[in-house]
């Protein structure tokens, strides 16, 4: 029953992602740009090649997938997280999921502090334990365990305050004796609390909506049986890792982490790229060939081992990281590309009408050349990304990648190579989702340069 | 004199540019940030001078262990730290340029004789890797290229993508979850480069050993250039499949099977060798990817323990190497690419 809900809930889940991806965001797109005065046609020959990237269907099946699973993958804390949406026990109520992803996403700090357990109708000290409340909401018998465990407990405190210390004990037992002693209101209090609980919860005092995966890929189940890592089952899709890490939650942060590292780094590098590319064939001459002697310096820098000098030394962290990536390697490829546009498309005659009309160096650059030399940038984005996710798991894999502790799945391979005999989830899931992840953006990638640059080879038979 | 011999020659002379000003960064970024190795040999002294009672040693008041003034400045002489980074470069270069290359503190040993013992090992697998990815790609681009738009090319294009999102480490590490024993079938051992009881094999048995050995770390380098060589074969075979030279060679009657084979293959094969420079690096630098994955002892490992351990006239001896293969590689790929087809001119 349970496992139907779920399914359902997630179902609703990926069509809301849809919509969202692919009817409200273009809608806001070209109704944003039309107030904003911007003329939001698309250029026909645009138009065309879009048509003809829709009729690839691998291709289109595959952006659709990945861009509605990269922007549902922006609300993650609201899906996979251990803190519930909302949260109200008596006059207490809060909304712990949704601080937890303004922080993150709309890097938008809220107030909220930690939820006291007292506050929430549960014993002891630290963090509400929000799936036990959850548990306590579904299954009122819950409370029947707790009442019964802290009666046991006050029995056996009792039975051992039964035998009293004799008058030949020591210091240290008169002590012991008295401290446990002192455990007894303390029990009572929490044994109060919970029928209190029990009682609330049953006039309906409380509810909580907890998310659709109620795990975190950051905090450790120290309390499942067994010793980690954990195989998969019911209640971990894919089971733990070795520090009791839910993998299904580090595994769905993980591709976020990596799509948002990957489309970065491509982006940056892209408009440096297109810069120094620019000026290159633009200006031609020395500019080009002192630029391309320098590259040609640069591009001889073992990139990988350079990082991997660079990040032994300092800590990387994620912007670090991007801009590691950006000024090793993610310019190089493509001004070499953005070169030789430019120094075709600068001979042609509208170039000249341009200069001719007093246009500006810069705005002959921008506005007439470079969208008419946009072609490779697009064909080539889709490979740059799955050449970018591929180097971040490789560091991460190697150890000099995100901060530990980061979601991703370049630490999950390293993990499982520990466990490489006995846990084989902790590898194979990883490298599932890899290669699903990147087959899906080759695949886009393919459709998007036969829908760009349709090559027909003619032969004889 | 020929442009394209200028033009050579112009490459050549800027090799030493390249490799001065890659080797000078590394260097001054090595010497810049902490935990070089003054700390290292600080620390190691520290260790032993602890073991011994410090005997050898002064206390301070807190108590710690200080080197000796003396043995301080040694070492900084031994490790050129006494100088500014220029002079400091200048005179590790000059070590280079006789072959010294110091000593690795990992190895205690003379950092050529630990380069050089590592190499035949990369050598090994990456030949044999980029051999198998020529038998595998080209016959693969070539049917393929034929049987163009047919449902065995869109099947294999799957198999190439495939190829190309998965990276070679990856790989390594499914097959050895599939086939290293453990969960499901145990075929081929976890890693290493021999058994360790390689010595007590009979002949037969030590080939058998190590092409056990050999064929993970193999698939892993046939992945990494697969998508890349298979679909250039494909392509540039179409291309010229639907060139003039073709149309004539049918003409004349020829068979398609001669057309394509002697005639319109021989011209496909020209941009594959464009590989052939970066194929050299990974031959002798080996992939320390694939290497730490299979825990190959190679030059790729090699490099990576050594920025692990702060190893650093290893780093840099290392990277000497990746960078002379690397740059001469391109210009030896371009020669041989200029040599095999004369409609390729450079420097013009």
């Amino acid at each position: 029953m349970t496992v139907i809900i779920k399914l359902i809930e997630t179902a609703v889940l990926l069509a809301a992602g849809y919509l969202l991806t692919f009817r409200a965001i273009p809608w806001l797109y070209v109704r944003g740009g039309t107030l904003l005065g911007f003329d939001m046609k698309v250029a026909p020959h645009w138009e065309k090649r879009m048509k003809r990237f829709k009729t690839i269907k691998r291709g289109y099946y595959s952006f659709v997938a990945i861009s509605t699973l990269f922007v549902m993958s922006l609300f993650l804390e609201l899906m996979v997280n251990n803190k519930p949406l909302f949260i109200r026990y008596g006059g207490h109520f809060a909304f712990p999921a949704v601080a937890e992803w303004t922080d993150g996403i709309l890097f938008f700090k809220s107030p909220s502090a930690v939820l006291k357990r007292s506050d929430y109708g549960q014993t002891g000290d630290g963090e509400v334990d929000y799936r036990l409340f959850a548990a306590e909401k579904r299954d009122p018998s819950v409370f029947d365990g707790q009442v019964k465990a802290l009666e046991a407990e006050i029995a056996d405190v009792r039975a051992q305050l039964a035998v009293k210390p004799g008058p030949k004990a020591t210091p240290e037992e008169r002590q012991d004796y008295q401290d446990l002693q002192e455990t007894i209101p303390d029990i009572e209090a929490d044994l109060k609390n919970v029928t209190a609980a029990k009682a609330a919860f049953a006039d309906g005092k409380a509810s909580i909506i907890m998310p659709v995966y109620p795990y975190s890929p950051r905090e450790h189940l120290m309390d499942m049986p067994g010793r980690p890592p954990h195989k998969p089952g019911a209640d971990h899709l894919l089971g733990t890792d070795d520090s009791a890490t839910d993998v299904f939650a580090q595994l769905v942060y993980g591709f976020r982490i990596s799509m948002a590292f990957a489309l970065i780094v491509s982006f940056t590098g892209y408009l440096i790229g297109i810069i120094i590319g620019g000026v290159m064939g633009y200006f031609g001459g020395w500019t080009d060939i002192l630029i391309q002697r320098l590259i040609e310096i640069w591009a001889a820098i073992p990139f990988l081992f350079m990082l991997i000098i660079v990040a032994a030394i300092v800590q990387p962290t994620f912007l670090l990281l991007v801009s590691l990536m950006v000024l090793l390697q993610g310019w190089v490829g493509i001004s070499y590309y953005i070169r030789g546009e430019f120094y075709r498309e600068k001979a042609r005659d509208y170039v000249q009408a341009a200069v001719a009309m007093g246009a500006t160096e810069w705005s002959v650059m921008m506005k007439h050349i470079l969208p008419n030399s946009l072609v490779p940038l697009v064909t080539f984005a889709p490979f740059s990304i799955v050449g970018t996710i591929g180097s971040l798991v490789s560091l991460d894999y190697l150890g000099f990648g995100l901060p530990v502790g980061t979601p991703s799945w370049g630490a999950l391979l390293d993990q499982g190579m520990k466990y490489l005999k006995y846990y084989p989830h902790l590898i194979l899931t990883p490298s599932i989702a890899l290669a699903v992840t990147l087959y899906s953006v080759v695949m886009i990638g393919e459709a998007v340069r036969e829908a760009f640059d349709p090559k027909v080879f003619s032969r004889l038979r | 004199m020929h442009g394209m011999t200028t033009y050579f020659i112009r490459r050549l002379l800027l090799i030493p540019v390249t490799f001065i000003a890659i080797t000078f960064m590394v260097y001054a970024i090595l010497r810049v940030v902490p935990g070089g190795p003054i700390e290292q040999a600080q620390l190691q002294i520290k260790m032993a001078m602890m073991q011994e009672g410090g005997s050898a040693g002064m206390a301070n008041e807190q108590g710690e262990l200080q080197i000796p003034a003396a043995a301080m400045e040694d070492l900084k002489k031994y490790y050129h730290l006494d100088k500014s980074i220029p002079v400091g470069y200048g005179a590790w270069l000059w070590g280079i340029m006789h072959l010294d290359f110091g000593r690795s503190y990992v190895y205690s040993e003379p950092v050529l004789d630990v380069i050089i013992s590592k190499f035949p090992i990369s050598i090994y697998f990456g030949l044999i890797g980029y051999l198998a990815s020529w038998v595998i790609c080209v016959p693969l681009g070539v049917t393929k290229a034929i049987r163009h738009k047919s449902g065995y090319d869109t099947a294999t294009s799957m198999l190439v993508f495939l190829g190309y999102a998965i990276p070679g480490f990856v790989a390594c590490l499914m097959l050895m979850v599939f086939l290293g024993g453990g969960s499901y079938f145990d075929l081929f051992p976890l890693g290493g480069f021999r058994s360790d009881n390689w010595a007590e094999l009979t002949f037969f048995g030590k080939i058998v050993d190590q092409l056990h050995h050999t064929a993970i770390p193999v698939f892993g380098y046939i992945m990494g250039g697969f998508a890349t060589m298979t679909v250039l074969m494909k392509n540039s075979l179409l291309d010229n499949l639907g060139a003039d030279y073709v149309r004539t060679a049918f003409a004349k009657g020829l068979s398609e099977r001669r057309v394509i084979f002697v005639h319109a293959m021989r011209n496909s094969l020209i941009p594959l060798t464009v590989g052939i420079g970066n194929a050299l690096g990974l031959l002798f630098a080996g992939s320390f990817l694939i290497e730490k994955t299979c825990n190959i002892p190679g030059m790729g490992l090699l490099s990576f323990n050594s920025v692990v351990q702060r190893d650093y006239p290893v780093i840099l001896g290392t990277m000497v190497f990746l960078v002379l293969i690397r740059l001469t590689g391109n210009i030896f790929s371009d020669v041989i690419w200029a040599m095999i087809d004369p409609r390729i001119r450079f420097g013009k």
